[in-house]
C-alpha cells in the first residue's frame, strides 16, 4: 500500500512538473503578447503597412512596449493598424508621436515604432490617433539606389574623361609639371608681393591727404573746410540762379516775337512770311538787274564818248605804270 | 492483402468504438489507472528526457552552420525555439513512446490473452476491457503530452547548451529570445496533437495485445505491430496536424 502511494506521489509530481511547465510557458507568451498585464490601445492608419501581421512588436523610442491587435483594410489606400500598449508607458506616449512601420534588424519581423516628437503635448489616451510617417520600403530603396549607382556611373565616366584630358599631353598636367611655370608663378608671386607693399604706401599717402583735407590743408581742403568760400559758392549759385531766370524771360520774349514773324505780323513777319509781298520784291529784284544791265551798257557807251574817252585811258595808262 | 488491411481497419475502429463506450460507463478503475501512469509516464520520462535532451542539442549544432553562413547564428534560439516545440520534441516522444510503451502494452496483454488470463478476468466479472484497455489509453493520452511538454523544456535546454558550444548567449538572452519567438499557435496545436499521439500509441497497443494469438510467437508479432502501426500513426496525425494548423493559418 506505501509503494502504491509512493508511485501515486511521484506520477502526481510529474503530472504536476508537465503542467506547470506548460502554464509558466504559456504565461511567458501570453506577458509577451501583453495579455495580462493592464493595456490601453492606439490607432494609427498606414497607406502601406508592408506585411505587419497581428503580433508583431510595437516599439516605443527602442523597447518593446506592446503588440499589433489588428490590421484591417479600410479601402484602397487605408489600413488601419490597432496596437495594444503596456500603460506603464502611457504617459510617456505623446499625442503628437508619429507611427512608423519598421523592422526588426535586416530581414526580421516587422514591427511598428513610435517616434517621440521634439514638441511638448499631452499624453495619449486609450483609443487614440497616431499620425503614421509612411514606411521606407526596400523597394524604394533600391530604386533610389539604382538611380544614384547610374549617376555614379556617369560622374565615374566623366571623372575618367578629366583625368584623361589631365594626362594628356599640352594641357594643365603639362603646366603644372612646366618648371618654367613654376618660376613664372614665383615671380608673379615676388611682383604682387612688391605691388602690394607698393600699394600700402600709396594707401598710406592717400590717407595723409584725406588727412589734410579734413584739416582743411590745401586747395581741396579749402573747397571741403572753408565756410567763406562755401557761402560765396552759394552766392554765385544765387547770381547763376538769377541770371537762368532773367535768360528764361529773354527767352520768353524771342518765343513771342517768333511767334509773330510766324504769323507774319510786323515788318520783318512780312518780309519773311507775306508770299505777296515776296513776288513783289523778286519782280522788283528783277527790274534792278535790268535796270543795272542797261546802266552797264549806258556806262560802257559813255567810255567810247568822246567827252570822256580821255579820262578812261589816262586812268588805264596809270595803272599800268603802277604794275 | 487489400481485404485484410481493410478488416484490420475495421477491427480497429470497432476497437476504439468500444474504448469510447466503455470509457464514460461507471466504475472507473482509478488506481489501474494510476499504476499505468506511473509506468507510461514517469518510466518512460529518463528516456524522453535524455533523447530530447540529445536532439536540442544535435538540431542546434547542425543548424548553427547554415545560420552562419548568412551571419544570422543570432537567430539561432529563435529558430531552433521553432522547430523543437512545434515539431521535433513532440514527434520524438511519440516515437519513444510508441516503441517503450506501445511495445510494452503489446507484449503483456498478449501475454495475457495467449496465457487465457484475459478470458479468466471476463469468467470472473472483471471487465477486461474497462480494466486493461480504458486505463492503459487512458494513461498514455494524458501521458504522453506531459511528456512532450517536459521534453520542449529539455530539449530548448540542449538547445542553450548547443548555443554556447560554439559562441555565447546569456541564459536571459536565449530564454528571451525563445519566449519572443513562441506564440501560442506554436505551443497550443503542438500539445494538442501530442494527445492524439498517446491515444493511438495506447490504442494500438490494447488493440494489437488484446487480439493476439499462436502463443508465445504472438506475444512478439502483437509487440511488433504496435510499435509499427503506432509509429506509422504517429506520422499520418502529424501530418493531419500541420495541414490543419495550415488551414487555420497558425504556421
Amino acid at each position: 500500500m506505501g509503494q502504491e502511494t509512493s508511485k501515486n506521489i511521484r506520477v502526481g509530481a510529474f503530472v504536476l512538473a508537465g503542467t506547470v511547465l506548460l502554464i509558466f510557458s504559456l504565461y511567458l507568451i501570453g506577458a509577451k503578447q501583453n495579455l495580462f498585464g493592464s493595456t490601453f490601445e492606439l490607432k494609427s492608419q498606414f497607406k502601406n503597412v508592408n506585411g505587419l501581421m497581428p503580433g508583431n512588436n510595437v516599439r516605443f523610442t527602442g523597447i518593446d512596449v506592446g503588440t499589433v491587435k489588428s490590421v484591417e483594410i479600410i479601402n484602397d489606400s487605408t489600413v488601419d493598424v490597432t496596437m495594444v500598449i503596456e500603460n506603464k508607458v502611457q504617459a510617456f506616449i505623446k499625442k503628437n508621436a508619429t507611427a512608423m512601420v519598421g523592422t526588426d534588424g535586416l530581414m526580421g519581423n516587422k514591427l511598428i515604432n513610435i517616434n517621440s516628437s521634439n514638441e511638448s503635448a499631452p499624453s495619449v489616451e486609450d483609443g487614440d490617433f497616431l499620425v503614421s510617417k509612411n514606411p521606407l520600403g526596400t523597394d524604394d530603396m533600391m530604386r533610389t539606389l539604382n538611380i544614384t549607382n547610374e549617376n555614379a556611373k556617369d560622374i565615374t565616366i566623366d571623372l575618367k574623361n578629366i583625368v584623361r584630358r589631365l594626362n594628356s599631353p599640352n594641357t594643365l598636367w603639362s603646366i603644372l609639371m612646366d618648371t618654367i611655370v613654376a618660376e613664372n608663378v614665383k615671380e608673379a608671386i615676388v611682383n604682387i608681393k612688391v605691388t602690394g607693399e607698393r600699394t600700402a604706401i600709396i594707401t598710406g599717402d592717400l590717407s595723409r591727404i584725406v588727412k589734410h583735407v579734413k584739416e582743411g590743408k590745401g586747395t581741396i581742403g579749402a573747397l571741403i573746410a572753408d565756410t567763406t568760400f562755401a557761402v560765396k559758392l552759394n552766392q554765385s549759385i544765387v547770381n547763376i540762379k538769377l541770371i537762368t531766370d532773367s535768360l528764361a524771360l529773354v527767352t520768353g520774349d524771342l518765343h513771342y516775337i517768333t511767334s509773330k514773324v510766324k504769323k507774319g505780323e510786323g515788318a520783318i513777319g512780312t518780309v519773311l512770311m507775306d508770299t505777296t509781298f515776296v513776288n513783289n520784291l523778286n519782280e522788283s529784284m528783277k527790274n534792278v538787274r535790268s535796270g543795272t544791265k542797261n546802266f552797264d551798257e549806258d556806262m560802257e557807251a559813255l567810255k567810247h564818248n568822246i567827252l570822256l574817252r580821255n579820262y578812261f585811258k589816262k586812268k588805264e595808262k596809270a595803272a599800268k605804270e603802277k604794275k | 492483402m487489400i481485404k485484410n488491411i481493410l478488416i484490420e481497419i475495421g477491427l480497429i475502429a470497432r476497437f476504439t468504438a468500444r474504448f469510447f463506450r466503455e470509457v464514460f460507463k461507471p466504475q472507473f478503475e482509478f488506481s489501474e489507472f494510476l499504476r499505468q501512469c506511473f509506468y507510461i509516464g514517469n518510466k518512460s520520462f529518463p528516456l524522453v528526457a535524455i533523447t530530447a535532451f540529445i536532439m536540442g542539442l544535435v538540431i542546434t549544432m547542425q543548424s548553427r552552420p547554415t545560420l552562419v553562413e548568412f551571419g544570422a547564428q543570432a537567430w539561432l534560439p529563435k529558430m531552433i525555439s521553432v522547430s523543437l516545440v512545434r515539431e521535433i520534441a513532440p514527434v520524438i516522444t511519440a516515437l519513444i513512446c510508441a516503441g517503450k510503451i506501445g511495445s510494452g502494452i503489446g507484449a503483456e496483454l498478449g501475454s495475457m490473452k495467449v496465457t487465457e488470463q484475459i478470458d479468466a478476468m471476463d469468467v470472473s466479472g472483471t471487465n477486461p476491457y474497462k480494466f486493461l484497455v480504458v486505463t492503459r489509453v487512458m494513461a498514455t493520452t494524458l501521458m504522453i503530452p506531459i511528456l512532450a511538454i517536459l521534453a520542449d523544456g529539455i530539449s530548448l535546454y540542449g538547445g542553450y547548451l548547443g548555443c554556447n558550444i560554439h559562441g555565447l548567449v546569456s541564459w536571459d538572452l536565449f530564454w528571451n529570445q525563445v519566449f519572443d519567438t513562441l506564440v501560442f499557435a506554436d505551443i497550443v496545436p503542438s500539445i494538442l496533437k501530442t494527445f492524439f499521439f498517446g491515444f493511438i500509441i495506447g490504442i494500438i497497443g490494447c488493440y494489437q495485445g488484446f487480439n493476439s494469438s499462436k502463443g508465445t510467437e504472438g506475444v512478439g508479432q502483437s509487440a511488433n505491430s504496435a510499435v509499427v502501426i503506432s509509429s506509422l500513426l504517429v506520422f499520418i496525425i502529424d501530418l493531419l496536424a500541420v495541414q490543419i494548423t495550415d488551414a487555420l493559418n497558425l504556421n
